[in-house]
């Protein structure tokens, strides 16, 4: 079978021609030659890079993750450097192209040195998470019985207490450093990564192929591992790429609170807590740290979205579905 | 119905006594533990010894666990440690005010959310359901913090039409109009959050009955649109928005940290973080098992509820659609 | 030409999707004549459920459209009509029930209510007017203790009561025309003869025509007055029951009956299969849609989609093996019942 990627686009092109999209498509001729089939991750990219959002929110993140990387090349401030000659100075003002804060940090710099925080939390929260609720997952949906129960408990006592909560306390009581934050954070949000490859294994244990690999003698972990786990991997991909957004908003609330990010190292969040006691000084302050933290999570959730929009054969995106509609009105006979 | 909620009690009880080991546990790892926390700092070692022994700190951690599991079991939250108040006392309160918080914004996206995920689901992809789509998105990604620092910004400080902070102005405590005014703000922000999600939630759930087998019964039979919608799809569609509702019952007595940090509400949210930051331990552990009891009895009350609504769903018979 | 109650002429009906354009149905023709019973028989996926769904015009709501033809009831065009109009005539002269009986009746409403509701809407009963007569059709369609079950919701009864309250919900307005689509594929075979007894009891009772939907054979031998044989979105093959059966002429016909076990053949014998699937929508070979899976497929076939050819006076078939035969006209004379 011919899988024809252009086939909404070229059916629609030639509407201006007549009815000839009406023609039922030929099967093509067996001796017409026949092309290896896309990979899966090859088909995944060519839905993805037709969604305007998904990819937008690509080249936000990848922008992000330059600049993370470029900081120290795009600013000659050092962000943690106090200069309270020239605190609270506005925009423009003087070769600092945002201003300094109050106790006269370069507010651009503290910018860029602050996406390098949030992305490094967001991703590492999201790889852990991912590790930990696969392993748990994968265990418990693959053993099943009292192994599955216990596992399940856990998720669900673990689900019960209120995340925020949960990492308040214990960024209060470990002391605020930037691995507890990290590993706080992924404690506390494995658990749908977990429910979700328990679900995938229920399902692919009584397959035919997991049946054929156990009586040939793999074993049961290389069956989980190589066998299993590859073929939950787009649902955990999606899960964790909403994560990165996820932990990129606690780690700036955290900071936010005071029981984050500690100065001299600089966040989004702890930008903020600081903007909002100079609220009357200058207003300005808070909002560069916020937008930056809305634009990158924003980017992050259209990515996921995009990738589950495109793994899942049902979902068009908005555009081709509205070219469907209008073209429906187009050769209907009857009105509705 | 009462085996069925038996059953569901006693698992229950099982969560809630799991997380008072979890929670005693993760106070007792701390670096130090809370022995050093409780005492006054600058004691001689035999003072410190002498001041652990009448406070329970020198037995055994099995020991301290019971006592304080025994306490709990008897309304007792304990004391402070630091002015020997008791918490009990402390903490009903602030319940109430973040109540009085959470419950406003719960029903005022409560009112806009469902009803507008429901004519959305019936527009899919017209300027309606865009327009929501795009809220929902800025809902999930915002830090609500900065969109509540942002209003301040604007209608407090620039345009002075709402109080900055506060529950009451100074002078005006207990007024029903004043409160409503400071409301306002901390109302908005929290409300988009659960705008965001419910509105998706009611869409996709109106979304899915109207693709059901019965809804093209009711359209074979000759109802009108309208009637479909209203009629035979909402009915059906409310039962999963219910249990939802029914699950974020808790989140009204402790989900507002944020918004009551920014706007210095005097709530639960304000007070744990006040604590965390002074470390009083034993508050921390009495605001946790509170809250967790609030969620394992919204989740009860959500199961109760679904069985209310949905005659398919008798408590206590198999064979029921699950949740 | 005497008039028949439902004549479908030429009627292409089709859903847009990413890869184009399907046509689930391709020019097909149909009519039902008063009192008769025709089924429409194929496999799944040869555009039989369409047919149905346009006829009541629900097919807008599944995602579909009739891109072409005439459907015509007392000589009015279906097609031509507002969903308003529409919604006048479903359910009051044209009723229709689905497959799945359990999934098809509403969970959160008494089986009661929602046959009252027919009635309440076609026929502005009071609502305790209309309960009353909703025990009533719960009688006739043989549910015991109809006042008792009224009340109860639909997962309380089991398939083939649900499936008889669908058929209450159908006839309540006593149409002149109900399409059942596939009513026992979803039941037992002990209830699947009781619904069809049912119906045919029903059929004498209250004079109505039926538009029977069914990949089933056997069903069609016990029901129908006249067939229709679809295949991949157009009819290959229509006759009177008799004619059908006892002269099936295009080889999809053939096929289907000598893979029915104990139809013809010996018994312990093999059973007859059609090599091959059906296309999937959209992806139709070349020529006559059935010529891959034929055996007796020629080179005309591969090139040449067949006309109807006229083999007997009320029986047609889409097929070049009858080539010297006239080609039908387009419509049918009105059959009599059997």
């Amino acid at each position: 079978m011919s899988i024809d990627n252009t086939g909404l686009s070229g059916a629609l092109s030639s509407q201006s021609t007549g009815p000839a999209p009406l023609d039922p498509k030929p099967v093509p001729p067996a001796d017409s030659v026949v092309k290896r089939p896309p990979g899966p991750w090859v088909m995944l990219w060519k839905k993805f890079s037709r969604n305007p959002f998904a990819m937008g929110g690509l080249i936000v993140l990848l922008f992000f993750i330059i600049i993370a990387f470029l900081a120290p090349l795009l600013t000659p401030y050092d962000p943690a450097a106090i200069d309270l000659m020239n605190a609270n100075l506005g925009p423009g003002a003087t070769d600092h192209l945002l201003g300094t804060d109050e106790l006269g940090r370069d507010i651009f710099a503290r910018l860029l040195y602050s996406a390098r925080i949030s992305l490094l939390i967001g991703f590492s929260v999201a790889l852990a998470s991912v590790v930990i609720g696969s392993v748990i997952g994968a265990i418990s949906g693959y053993f099943g019985g009292w192994v599955d129960t216990v596992f399940m408990r856990i998720v669900d006592v673990m689900s019960s207490v209120p995340t925020l909560f949960l990492n308040i306390l214990v960024m209060a009581i470990f002391g605020t450093q930037i691995k507890y934050m990290i590993l706080i954070l992924a404690l506390t949000s494995w658990m749908s990564i977990a429910r979700l490859v328990r679900g995938n294994f229920l399902q692919l244990r009584e397959m035919q192929y997991v049946e054929a690999a156990k009586a040939i003698g793999v074993s049961n972990w290389d069956i989980i591992f190589r066998h299993l786990l590859r073929n939950a991997s787009f649902p955990i991909i999606v899960n964790a790429t909403l994560m990165v957004g996820g932990a990129i908003l606690s780690e700036s609330a955290l900071s936010y609170l005071g029981l984050g990010i500690q100065a001299p190292a600089t966040s989004w969040g702890l930008m903020l807590s600081n903007a909002q006691e100079f609220m009357l000084i200058d207003p300005l302050q808070a909002l560069y740290p916020g937008l930056c933290i809305l634009v990158v999570v924003l980017a992050v959730n259209f990515i996921g979205d995009g990738i589950r929009d495109a793994l899942d054969p049902r979902q068009q995106g908005i555009k081709s579905r509205r070219r469907l509609d209008k073209w429906r009105k187009t050769y209907s006979k009857s009105e509705n | 119905m009462t085996e069925y909620l038996i059953r569901r009690i006693a698992q229950s009880v099982v969560v809630i006594f799991l997380i008072t080991i979890v929670t005693f546990l993760l106070i007792h790892a701390a670096p130090g533990g809370p022995t050093q926390m409780m005492l006054s700092p600058g004691l001689t070692p035999e003072v410190m010894e002498q001041q652990a022994k009448n406070l329970g700190l020198d037995k055994p951690l099995p020991v301290q666990y019971l006592k304080w599991v025994g306490g709990l079991l008897q309304g007792d939250l304990g004391y402070t440690f630091k002015n020997h108040l008791p918490i009990g006392e402390l903490i009903w309160p602030r319940i109430g005010k973040t109540f009085i918080l959470m419950g406003s914004a719960w029903l005022v996206s409560i009112l806009i959310a469902i009803p507008w995920g429901i004519y959305n689901s019936t527009k899919v992809y017209g300027l309606s359901d865009q327009t929501a789509s795009f809220i929902s998105y800025l809902g999930f990604a915002m830090p609500t913090f900065w969109f509540g620092i942002m209003l301040q910004q604007y209608f407090s400080l620039k345009l002075d039409w709402f109080p900055l902070s506060d529950m009451y102005s100074r002078g005006h405590e207990g007024e029903i109009g004043d409160l409503f005014m400071h409301l306002v703000l901390p109302v908005t922000v929290l409300s988009l959050g659960f705008l965001a999600s419910y509105m998706k939630y009611a869409r996709a759930s109106m979304l899915e009955v109207l693709d059901q087998d019965y809804i093209r019964t009711a359209r074979a039979k000759g109802v009108v649109e309208r009637k479909v919608v209203f009629r035979h799809a909402l009915r059906n569609a409310l039962i999963p928005i219910i249990t939802l509702l029914g699950m974020d019952l808790p989140i009204l007595v402790g989900g507002a940290v944020l918004t009551e940090n920014v706007f210095n509400w005097p709530g639960m949210g304000r007070w744990y973080v006040e604590m965390a930051i002074s470390r009083e331990y034993s508050v921390l552990m009495a605001i946790t098992i509170v809250t967790a009891v609030m969620v394992v009895i919204g989740n009860l009350l959500a199961d109760i509820l679904y069985s209310v609504v949905d005659p398919r769903v008798k408590l206590g018979k198999q064979g029921g659609k699950t949740a | 030409m005497a008039e028949n109650l439902l004549e479908i002429r030429k009627l292409t009906a089709g859903f847009a999707t990413e890869h184009g354009l399907v046509k689930a149905t391709d020019e097909i023709s149909i009519s039902i004549g008063k009192g008769q019973t025709v089924c429409l028989v194929g496999e799944s996926g040869s555009g039989k459920s369409v047919t149905s769904l346009a006829i009541m015009r629900l097919i807008e709501y599944a995602g579909g459209m009739i891109l072409d033809g005439g459907i015509h009831f007392h000589g009015e065009d279906l097609t031509a009509k507002k969903q308003e109009e529409m919604r006048s005539i479903r359910g009051d002269r044209i009723a229709m029930i689905f497959q799945d009986p359990m999934s098809s009746l509403n969970p959160v409403f008494t089986v009661g209510e929602q046959i009252a509701e027919s009635l309440r809407l076609h026929q502005e009963k009071s609502p305790g007017e209309a309960m009353k007569q909703a025990i009533e059709l719960l009688r006739l369609v043989g549910i015991p203790a109809p006042e008792i079950r009224a009340k109860q919701y639909p997962h309380e009864l089991s398939g083939g009561m649900c499936q008889r309250v669908v058929i209450a919900i159908a006839l309540a307005c006593r149409p002149e025309l109900l399409i059942a689509d596939e009513p026992t594929t979803a039941l037992d075979v002990t209830v699947q003869a009781q619904i069809l007894d049912l119906l045919r009891n029903l059929q004498e009772e209250l004079g109505m025509s039926i538009l029977l939907i069914t990949h089933d054979m056997g069903v069609a031998a016990e029901m129908a007055d006249r067939i229709a044989v679809m295949y991949a979105g157009a009819i290959v093959e229509e006759g009177s029951a008799i004619d059908i059966f006892d002269q099936p002429s295009h080889p999809y016909t053939v096929g289907l009956l000598q893979s029915i076990p104990g139809f013809e053949g010996e018994r312990g014998g093999e059973l007859y299969t059609i090599r091959g699937t059906i296309p999937p929508l959209g992806q139709l070979p070349s020529g006559c849609r059935f010529h891959p899976r034929c055996p007796h497929a020629m080179d005309i076939c591969r090139s040449q989609e067949p006309p109807d050819f006229l083999i007997s006076g009320q029986h047609r078939a889409a097929c070049w093996l009858f080539e010297d035969k006239p080609v039908w006209s387009g419509t049918n004379e009105r059959g009599g019942k059997r």
